[in-house]
């Protein structure tokens, strides 16, 4: 009987594991995906060897690379970027941590409170949630980014805009901002030199700007894990988790099992309540189950994953919201092309952005010659010049919007993939219904009935659709103003990144799934501790700080409720992630 | 299912681009291996005209595929000349792309048999009856009964199908409904004997799932799957444009997966210009903090 189990390794269980570790419970920690414990042997800085979404080594998959990716039903023109593995998809995002607005919780009272999706907030105050966020702050550590080029020329949009400059880590109207991002800050000869043999740890420390976030960080090279640069889970929490017996007094360390897929989550009636007892997994490689028991069970597979493992565990679905309020940011596209040097294919993949509460945001963002020209061309409005779909809408971008593929994309990148500026629009997006995770009528794999993601993308709500036509006007100026000469917008079809909601904590039991400490309404001891917990979208920005924040809140949550402890956060101090005594222990471990 | 006229069957076939590619001008099957078979042995199921069809659906499949990677990064390849942009410089076909989209389709794409097999099944039996005049079809010839059921026999047998061919029936029977003349020319696929902005006209139809293409697929579904299959084919849209997009940018053609290093620098790349010296542990772009800010605080 163990006291806690963790399902999932990404954004947010890790959170979980490493809070409750550290308090001396027994805490097992269970990731379907591969384990990468020596990047510098599995990983490349390739694009078909990290980010081919049916082979690479990220993707949804069994960690045997020979072995066809996890299938899942998307019944539209959509791409679900979802990645197993420890460190889930924080393996492959650029660390950038902003906070929820604050208009997206209870109780706020600003003059725009109103402006915000008001009919599915945040259970509670923005202020009950800052100790945590200040402690997931602390503990990455979180850090103001560091300049380079590109973000110098999004910078120099911004100022365009007649907009103020956010010197505050809460984000209170329109304004620009560095990224407050977990990516450690350049030191050495990090940032200063592309010469190979002078970027060895610890003569560089930190981010050496070598733009290789999407396909995992394992820089400075040399360095000890919980030291790498990006502070994905795996090198952050996860660390942590797995050595708690270092860094807390009377920590034990977590128990962590890649591979294992777990298929049902047990309950049975106590006291008259449904009541969670444990999981079963199923070893991908052997293909031998698994049971095991335990005091409570923690789900964090993610926005797509948890509504499949609730279904296939024949949990009640009482008022229908179990994979429903799916939400995505709605995101869109810009491209702008310049006659100047952007240094796009350098540095942090996103380290600049623009918040516009009430609306949503702007961020830049780099990419390799393949995702950028995946990204130009995964469209709702057909293909430009040739058919619009239905859509192609026209604004202060050149012609209409649709995919640039073919002849002029090809042109396009000709003019150097580094005269290239990318904005990624973020939407404040209402929490829709419509928008959901059910089982698929697709054949079952070896692990159950597959989920399928259904977004209805051309029913979203007006305030929805208005605040993405807003944010990508702003974007099209902004590219103006840091002076491109040709603006592509490209109208994304759903690029299901930034995912949120599926497993809604909220106000009101007839649209929610969860209570505000995380806990399922409708099954004791059984918790939901990533994205999918969220209210909400957060009025844009990017989830992991707020997952991260929300699922610290959960294990203190937990702590209370079922092992008669005390809450921490507010009475003691974090430890950071690159303790020196993490470094030791992983080295001890091999790891 | 009533068995369809034989002259419908063959412009069917003709429209999936089978029939061509078996015995059209160039077709890869000579026409007398087809005839001695059926009548040496009467067996409906032609077991050594099984064997010669399969490489010549995986030949169609290349060829289609082919026109559909240059339709993402047109090189100076003939399928680009064909679709009326050609380039000076390297394209899909010389970053492998057309490999890369095959490998993909036919070994990683974990689509259950449970589905790939009945859209096959569909494409080659389902959808004889268009109701589209072929001009071509006349050039075309006649073997169409005894390649029927090799084709058949096929899809019954208890070989996976590859995916790149019923993906390749899908483009070629929207070719044909786009422009009719493309049943026969240069090329084995009738996709890849479009024109840019056909090829594009063709994607339109996928996009919007054209209605009487999904109402034939769907017959052979039981309800819940009517709308997964019309969804299917909204994705299988989009996917098959950004994949092979994805592929053509790709390091693909050039990356040895064992030593992970490249053999040789990507087309991309060289077209990009990115990564002028090949991969690195880093860049001198570090140029300080905006406005001097390091830290910020509430």
């Amino acid at each position: 009987m163990r006291d806690v189990i963790v399902i999932g390794a990404g954004g947010g269980g890790p959170v979980v594991a490493k809070e409750l570790a550290a308090k001396g419970l027994d805490v097992l920690l269970l990731e379907a995906g591969p384990r990468h414990a020596k990047p510098r042997e599995e990983w490349s800085t390739f694009e078909e060897d990290a980010n081919n979404p049916l082979s690479g080594y990220f993707r949804l998959g069994p960690t045997d690379r020979s072995k066809p990716a996890w299938y899942r039903e998307w019944p539209q023109n959509s791409f679900v970027w979802q990645l197993s593995g420890v460190g889930g998809t924080t393996q492959h995002f650029y660390g950038n941590y902003p906070r929820a607005y604050p208009g997206v919780f209870q109780g706020y009272d600003g003059a725009d409170r109103n402006e915000y999706d008001v009919k599915h907030r945040f259970p509670f105050t923005y202020s009950e949630l800052v100790p945590y966020f200040e402690w997931v702050e602390a503990t990455m550590p979180v850090m103001t980014a560091a300049m380079g080029t590109k973000e110098q020329v999004f910078f120099k949009g911004a100022e365009t805009l007649g907009l103020p400059v956010q010197t505050t880590k809460t984000t209170l109207r329109p304004s620009y901002r560095p990224q407050e991002n977990a990516i450690l800050q350049p030191g050495g000869t990090a940032g200063k030199t592309s010469d190979k043999n002078l970027l060895n740890y610890p003569q560089a420390t930190g981010c050496t700007f070598c733009g290789y976030c999407f396909q995992g960080c394992m820089r400075p090279n040399g360095a000890p894990r919980n030291q790498f640069a990006k502070r994905s889970t795996d090198n952050s929490y996860v660390p942590m988790a797995i050595t708690a017996n270092v860094w807390a007094r009377g920590g034990k360390p977590a128990e962590l099992i890649a591979d294992a897929y777990v298929t049902k989550v047990h309950s049975e009636k106590r006291n008259g309540e449904l009541t969670a007892t444990g999981v079963t997994w199923r070893d991908n490689v052997s293909g031998d189950e698994h049971r095991e028991d335990a005091r409570v069970v923690v789900m964090a597979g993610g926005c797509t994953e948890n509504p499949r493992l609730w279904f296939n565990s024949g949990l009640p679905n009482q008022n229908g919201w179990v994979g429903r309020g799916y939400t995505d940011h709605f995101f869109d596209w810009m491209i702008g092309s310049f006659d100047d040097y952007t240094g796009n294919p350098k540095g942090v993949g996103s380290s600049a952005r623009l918040d516009y509460p009430g609306y949503g945001g702007l961020e830049n963002v780099g990419l390799p010659p393949a995702l950028n020209a995946f990204s130009g061309t995964l469209s709702d409005s057909g293909i430009r010049g040739q058919y619009k779909n239905g859509r192609g809408a026209t604004g202060p971008w050149d012609g209409p919007a649709g995919r640039v593929m073919g002849p002029e994309l090809k042109e396009l990148m000709a003019g150097g993939i580094d005269r290239l500026l990318t904005v990624l629009v973020i939407t404040d997006d209402d929490v829709e219904a419509q928008n959901r995770v059910t089982l698929s009528a697709l054949p079952a794999d070896e692990n159950g009935p597959i989920p399928k993601v259904t977004f209805k993308q051309r029913k979203r709500t007006r305030r929805t659709v208005r605040n993405r036509e807003f944010m990508a006007r702003k974007a099209a100026e902004l590219l103006r103003g840091a002076g491109a000469k040709k603006v592509y917008r490209v109208d994304w079809a759903p690029l299901i990144l930034h995912v949120q909601s599926s497993m809604r904590m909220g106000e009101s039991a007839q649209n929610s799934v969860l209570e505000g400490s995380g806990e399922a309404r409708a099954v004791k001891r059984l918790f939901v501790a990533d994205n999918s917990a969220l209210a909400n979208g957060l009025g844009g920005p990017n989830p992991t700080l707020t997952s991260q924040a929300v699922a610290t809140r959960t294990a203190e949550k937990i702590f209370q409720t079922y092992f008669d402890g005390d809450p921490w956060v507010r009475s003691e101090a974090p430890v950071v992630s690159t303790d020196p005594r993490v470094s030791v222990r992983m080295g001890q471990l091999g790891l | 299912m009533p068995a369809a006229a034989p002259l419908s069957r063959r412009a069917f076939l003709a429209r999936i681009g089978v029939l061509g590619a078996a015995l059209g001008g160039g077709g890869l099957l000579a026409r007398g291996l087809l005839a001695p078979a059926d009548a040496a042995t009467g067996n409906p199921l032609l077991p050594p005209v099984v064997d010669l069809i399969r490489p010549v659906l995986a030949e169609l499949a290349r060829d289609t595929l082919n026109g559909l990677t240059v339709f993402a990064m047109p090189g100076p390849d003939p399928y680009s000349r064909t679709q009326g942009t050609p380039s000076s410089t390297p394209g899909a076909l010389e970053s492998g792309a057309t490999d890369f989209m095959i490998e993909a389709l036919d070994n990683f794409v974990p689509f259950p048999d449970a589905i790939a097999q009945p859209i096959s099944a569909a494409l080659v039996t389902g959808l004889a009856d268009s109701g589209i005049a072929l001009p071509g079809l006349e050039l075309l010839p006649p073997e169409l009964r005894q390649l029927d059921r090799a084709l058949a026999a096929y899809l019954q047998s208890d070989e996976a199908i590859p995916l790149s061919f019923p993906i390749a029936g899908l483009l070629n029977l929207m070719a044909t409904q786009v422009n009719p003349l493309a049943v026969s020319g240069v090329h084995l696929s009738p996709f890849a004997r479009l024109t840019y902005a056909e090829k594009a006209a063709a994607f339109a139809l996928i996009e919007k799932t054209d209605s009487d293409l999904v109402a034939l697929l769907d017959v052979h579904f039981p309800e819940p799957l009517k709308e997964s299959v019309s969804g299917l084919l909204k994705f299988v849209g989009g996917a098959l444009i950004e994949f092979a997009t994805f592929g053509a940018y790709s390091e693909y053609g050039v990356l040895d997966k064992t030593t992970k290093t490249l053999r040789r620098r990507p087309v991309a790349w060289s077209l990009s210009g990115y990564q002028p010296n090949g991969p690195v542990e880093g860049w001198d772009d570090f140029i300080g903090y905006y406005q001097g800010r390091k830290e910020v605080h509430d």
